[in-house]
């Protein structure tokens, strides 16, 4: 698969399902003798998310996660540029930059996008795993109401 | 990771903070900027500490980089609304600034000037030097300032005149920073 096959919308969800650590440890090797300059200030704190109740759509705030974001350009040793961002639910700023470094090795097509690339696979069969684990947990808890057609009503007389 | 100018770092600009409210809270007097930035304007370190996404910016000189605007976050404003105004003090103002409403007088626009030398006496003909007296001020101190238009002072006396509307200054020059706060009366010697 090359990364032209995967939309670039993708990489990130692909690439949260890696344990952070891995991805850090690939990022600071692949970054080695690079520039790394922020476009924006990287951040950490919580994200509010605000939902409409469904009796008077009235809006309310849910709950709070992490969230941490980073934007980032990159300047290798033979000149070539990349940039790259990145918007994670974690409380760590160094896990949105190794995203966002990601996301500039990707885009960019600089050394070590392969590698990158293989993670990010990866990382889609885990999700992949994941939906399908999910779908078939679901399917287990699916009820047919039809059944309920053949116990009939109260008195126990069945349904036309 | 990531290696960033001290100036965007909290501690910095917590320091930072401390000396812009020393600073209005003694008008007129010049203090050493805390942290100075490694590329970019001395103003760019007073702008990193006081802006973040909630607030507007003006730059109607084009004072800042265009890489600047991202890492400050404000959106960018006409001077006529925005909530912070950054110029160069050689050129006299084109702008009416925020002035705030009777209602809410602190919704009104703080300006940054950017001038060549601030100081309570500089050798330089072109200086301007004044006598200011206000809240903060015993009695009364002198301020000269070089590299500012003396418009700017005229149209200031016309932005104060309504206390409590007003706009608030922020002044800096290479290294130092003062302020002047629409409380404070400033004379021209």
């Amino acid at each position: 698969m090359t990364m032209d096959m995967i939309e670039r919308t993708k990489w990130l969800a692909a690439l949260t399902a890696i344990p952070s650590a891995e991805l850090m440890l690939l990022t600071e090797e692949l970054s080695k003798g690079w520039e790394i300059k922020p476009m924006s200030v990287p951040q950490s704190g919580l994200g509010m998310l605000k939902l409409n109740d469904t009796a008077f759509a009235e809006p309310f705030y849910m709950g709070e996660f992490p969230v941490a974001s980073a934007w980032l350009k990159i300047t290798t040793p033979d000149g070539h540029t990349a940039e790259g961002a990145a918007q994670v639910m974690d409380d760590r700023i160094e896990v949105a930059e190794a995203h966002a470094l990601c996301d500039a090795i990707l885009s960019g097509h600089l050394p070590g996008h392969d590698r990158v690339l293989t993670m990010v696979e990866k990382g889609l069969a885990i999700r992949e795993e994941t939906r399908l684990e999910r779908k078939r947990i679901l399917a287990h808890t699916q009820v047919d109401f039809s059944l309920l057609d053949d116990v009939g009503d109260e008195k126990g007389v069945p349904n036309a | 990771m990531l290696k960033l100018d001290p100036i965007w770092q909290p501690d910095s600009q917590q320091k930072q903070f401390r000396l812009l409210l020393e600073a209005m809270s003694r008008p007129g007097e010049c203090y050493a900027i805390a942290t100075i930035p490694e590329d970019g304007s001395v103003a760019l370190s007073v702008l990193a500490t006081l802006l973040d996404a909630e607030v507007s910016l003006a730059d109607p000189d084009d004072l800042l980089r265009i890489e600047d605007w991202p890492m400050l976050q404000a959106k960018p404003e006409l001077s006529e609304q925005a909530d912070y105004i950054l110029c160069d003090g050689a050129h006299p103002p084109d702008f009416i600034p925020k002035i705030g409403t009777l209602a809410c007088p602190e919704q009104s626009a703080t300006l940054l000037l950017v001038v060549e030398e601030l100081g309570q006496a500089i050798n330089s003909q072109s200086a301007l030097k004044m006598k200011l007296t206000g809240p903060g001020i015993a009695a009364s101190s002198i301020l000269s300032i070089s590299g500012l238009n003396p418009e700017w002072l005229s149209v200031r006396e016309d932005w104060i005149d309504s206390f409590p509307l007003g706009v608030d200054w922020i002044l800096v020059d290479k290294a130092r920073i003062t302020a002047l706060p629409r409380t404070t009366k400033v004379e021209l010697l």
